[in-house]
């Protein structure tokens, strides 16, 4: 039987069912949805009698609105509800937990569902997220919308739709509703930061597991370190390492020194050794100076070489080099000897030597400086990046100017709770 | 593991468990004991062992659910028992909650008096001060002064030390249990329970260890944590009280809050102790004035699906930002406005404290024997009758306790 119009689930729980006589089977307790095209749908209701779960199938309902629940079964006809594993029930399932509304990109509780009919069966076309399905829920929307109404305003109605919504999976219990994987790495890495700080340990991994690789490790970098650590061993050490692998180095190694050893330990065998190489080198500095913070990528050439020939390497050396600001140019001992911002390198005589255009006279730190100096100094000369070298001036690496701002003006995904 | 690893875990771990049981000590709590000092002197001290097995018993529960389920007490509420009972629950905690910061605010601005400050000055500065640490304040910043303010507390010993009192008669009261059929003892006494197991620690431990993201495999370190936490409160609980006793307790003389108590300590007990003593409320009273407006507002706002947090505007967080900015505008104006119905709110604060306490009890007992949620950790069938003897047992004492806050005039013994 059909049902004409639209209803919120809150309506129609611990309703009273009638069979065929109008006697009462029992209550409404649960409804059991199933995928189906275009959206979700009932397939049958759950309903208590003397304590005991019974199961009605939607083809045996024959009135379903907000005022009248009935069924074409005699009470001696209804079969008791055996639980299955996969049976998804929207009230155990899904009311009250917490969803990821991707157009809002935060977390939001479910207060509410509603329901349409569409051909001959109820359909679930969305969720209520606001204040409205936690008054319904409470039985005083009206009453609020008219107490609203004294200060000129209005409830609003906030739906998500459920087409923001995967298609249901029964075994998706922890967050119950995920939306498409598409949508979620639709969103900004900073925003699905900010989602998974959110949820619990297993919500997160489990919502970071689908992921594409590269948006798994911006997203991660955004985290604070003890989320990164959390999420990093809740997966498996194949996906971490390739994660791990996709990161800047410095930033990897922040995200391996939080991890128990054996972990960390594990995941640099997974990684290729000249990455790993290169994180295993940071991760013997302190988190806060200068050597954590820097990472060992940058791009320096020999002070000799010309300027179309710089940009002709830079073209290939900086693809998959996201923070190139500076060409440095170091001699046959490593040294660093001079900086060529990329602006003078465009602007230049392209016959022209690097030594001739690059800047000599550079601010230098070591890597044991405090953070604080390093932001100075950044903050004071308005630096992009500023070189690390040791006692004998080779460069060890580049401290970026947004790794300063991050540990300064942490995003908020990456601020430490303040639950205090 | 070896030794320093082992101390090394630990020290990761723990917080949580000791800053919560420390927090528990707010104005009110000392107010309970100090009074309980004077006007029994030793005599309450045995309650102090029993109380304090039902708090590790209790905590340990709630704490083991924080590292399994990696979620708060209210988002537990919330999930599994629907919008209608968080709602309500919630709602007492708002009022219990509002009525405990309104305990510490005047806690605080009777410590100011007594220091010789006057509380027209002190307590919209507190205010202020306590809004913009929360709100603009760096967490380092905000952990520090924590942990510093945690420190403080161990004046009250120091104190406790001072008044030189005989260590065999405290020892004896404290070990010995002895009842007194007497209805102003045993309604102390149930005082004690009440002031030192609440509503809103349980949600307050829950989270913080749900946020710090303890693992399964630390859970022993964190169970330490707490067993730690827990015998601090009690053992600060211990010297208040036994510094009432010892020094007031003979003189004969009543006091009815804990400034009070500061103020007739100080001919007795020469400047430092009272100095000290007056200084510990103000830092008890200022610590529960941060942190309980704050974390209502944060379990509130979970149960209800709401945005929260500190750091966000009263644009994106509404009722975030509204229920902590409220709570304690309204709280100082209560204490400054002369006439305001203070002891009428403290009164209904401690009432819906305790009618909330056996529903916060027994839903967390339950949950906690969830296998769904809890797996292999939830409780083992003994002790199930430890934890559901001791969750009945503080019920049924608190509920006696509301009724007799009720109609004090039913003298049932």
């Amino acid at each position: 039987m059909a049902l004409y119009g639209e209803l919120f689930l809150s309506e129609i729980l611990r309703k009273s069912v009638f069979d065929p006589k109008g006697e009462v089977l029992g209550k409404v307790k649960d409804i059991i949805v199933v995928k189906g095209e275009p959206l979700p749908k009932v397939s049958s209701i759950i309903i208590e009698r003397k304590n005991k779960l019974y199961q009605i199938k939607w083809e045996e309902v024959n009135i379903f609105n907000k005022r009248i629940i009935s069924t074409y079964l005699n009470s001696s006809f209804i079969v008791p509800y055996q639980p299955a594993e996969e049976d998804l029930l929207a009230v155990r399932d899904i009311l009250d937990k917490q969803i990821v509304d991707a157009n809002g990109a935060k977390v939001v509780r479910v207060n509410d569902i509603k329901m349409e009919g569409y051909n001959k069966d109820a359909v679930l076309i969305g969720v209520d997220v606001g204040m409205r399905g936690i008054l319904r829920r409470l039985g005083i929307e009206h009453g609020g919308e008219r107490f609203i109404k004294l200060f000129q305003s209005q409830l609003p109605h906030n739906l998500i739709s459920w087409n923001y919504i995967q298609p249901l999976k029964p075994e998706l219990k922890a967050i119950t509703l995920t939306v498409p994987r598409q949508m979620v790495s639709e969103l900004h890495p900073a925003d699905i930061a900010e989602i998974i700080s959110q949820v619990s340990r297993e919500e997160g991994a489990h919502l970071f597991k689908d992921l594409d690789i590269e948006t798994a490790a911006e997203a991660l970098s955004e985290l604070k370190p003890e989320k990164q650590a959390e999420i990093i061993d809740a997966i498996d050490t194949e996906k971490a390492a390739d994660i791990i692998e996709e990161m800047p180095p410095d930033e990897a190694a922040d995200v391996l020194s939080d991890l128990p050893k054996e972990k960390a330990k594990e995941i640099l065998e997974h990684i290729e050794k000249e990455e790993a190489e290169d994180i295993q080198e940071l991760l013997g500095h302190e988190e806060d100076t200068a050597g954590g913070l820097m990472t060992n990528v940058f791009i320096a050439y020999p002070p000799d070489i010309t300027v179309s020939e710089a940009v002709e390497r830079f073209r290939k050396d900086a693809a998959d080099n996201e923070n190139v600001y500076y060409i440095y140019s170091v001699d046959g001992q490593e040294r660093l000897v001079g900086a060529t911002s990329l602006r003078d390198l465009l602007l230049a005589e392209p016959a022209a030597k690097l030594s001739e255009i690059m800047k000599t006279k550079l601010k230098t730190v070591t890597p044991d400086a405090d953070e604080m100096v390093v932001a100075k100094i950044i903050s004071k000369y308005n630096l992009v990046a500023l070189p690390v070298i040791d006692a004998e001036g080779s460069l060890l690496g580049i401290v970026t100017v947004d790794d300063i701002i991050d540990r300064i003006l942490p995003p908020a995904a990456k601020r430490k709770s303040r639950k205090v | 593991m070896t030794r320093r690893e082992r101390l090394l875990l630990f020290l990761a771990v723990m917080g949580p468990g000791i800053i919560t049981a420390n927090i528990d000590n707010d104005a009110s709590g000392i107010t309970t004991y100090s009074v309980a000092g004077a006007r029994f002197g030793y005599s309450l001290l045995w309650t102090l062992v029993p109380t304090t097995v039902a708090l590790v018993i209790i905590q340990e529960m709630v704490a083991r659910m924080g590292v399994i389920t990696g979620k708060g007490l209210s988002d537990l509420i919330r999930e599994n028992y629907g919008v209608k009972t968080a709602f309500y629950m919630m709602l007492g905690l708002l009022v219990a909650n509002f009525g405990n910061t309104v305990a510490n605010f005047a806690g605080w601005a009777a410590s100011m008096e007594i220091l010789g400050l006057s509380k027209y000055i002190m307590v919209p500065l507190g205010a202020l001060s306590i809004w913009f640490l929360v709100t603009k304040g760096s967490y380092r910043f905000v952990e520090r002064i924590l942990l510093f303010a945690c420190l403080v507390y161990f004046g009250y010993v120091i104190s406790g030390l001072m008044t030189k009192p005989d260590w065999h008669e405290v020892f004896r009261n404290t070990l010995i249990p002895r009842m007194r059929w007497n209805s102003e003892y045993i309604i102390l006494s149930i005082g004690i329970i009440g002031t030192t197991i609440t509503p809103w620690m349980q949600f307050y431990l829950q989270s913080s260890i749900a946020e710090k993201g303890i693992k399964k495999e630390d859970y022993h370190a964190s169970k330490l944590d707490v067993i730690i936490g827990c015998s601090i409160t009690d053992i600060i609980s211990f010297f208040i009280i036994v510094t009432c006793g010892a020094l007031l307790f003979p003189k004969g003389i009543m006091i009815n809050n804990a400034s009070e108590a500061a103020l007739a300590l100080k001919p007795l007990a020469g400047d430092y102790a009272y100095m000290i003593f007056a200084f510990c409320l103000a830092n008890a009273a200022i610590l529960g004035a941060i942190i309980v407006p704050l974390a209502t507002a944060y379990y509130i706002c979970e149960a209800m699906g709401w945005e929260a947090g500190v750091n966000k505007s009263f644009k994106e967080a509404p009722q975030f930002m509204w229920i902590y900015t409220l709570t304690i505008v309204l709280a100082s104006l209560v204490v400054l406005i002369p006439g305001a119905p203070l002891v009428f709110l403290m009164v209904l604060s401690a009432i819906i404290n305790g009618l909330l306490l056996p529903f916060v009890l027994v839903y967390a007992t339950m949950l906690i024997n969830d296998k769904k949620l809890m797996g292999e950790h939830v409780n083992p069938r003994s002790y199930n009758y430890i934890s559901w003897g001791t969750v009945i047992v503080v019920a049924l004492l608190t509920i006696f306790f509301v009724i007799v806050s009720i109609f004090p005039n039913v003298n049932a013994l």
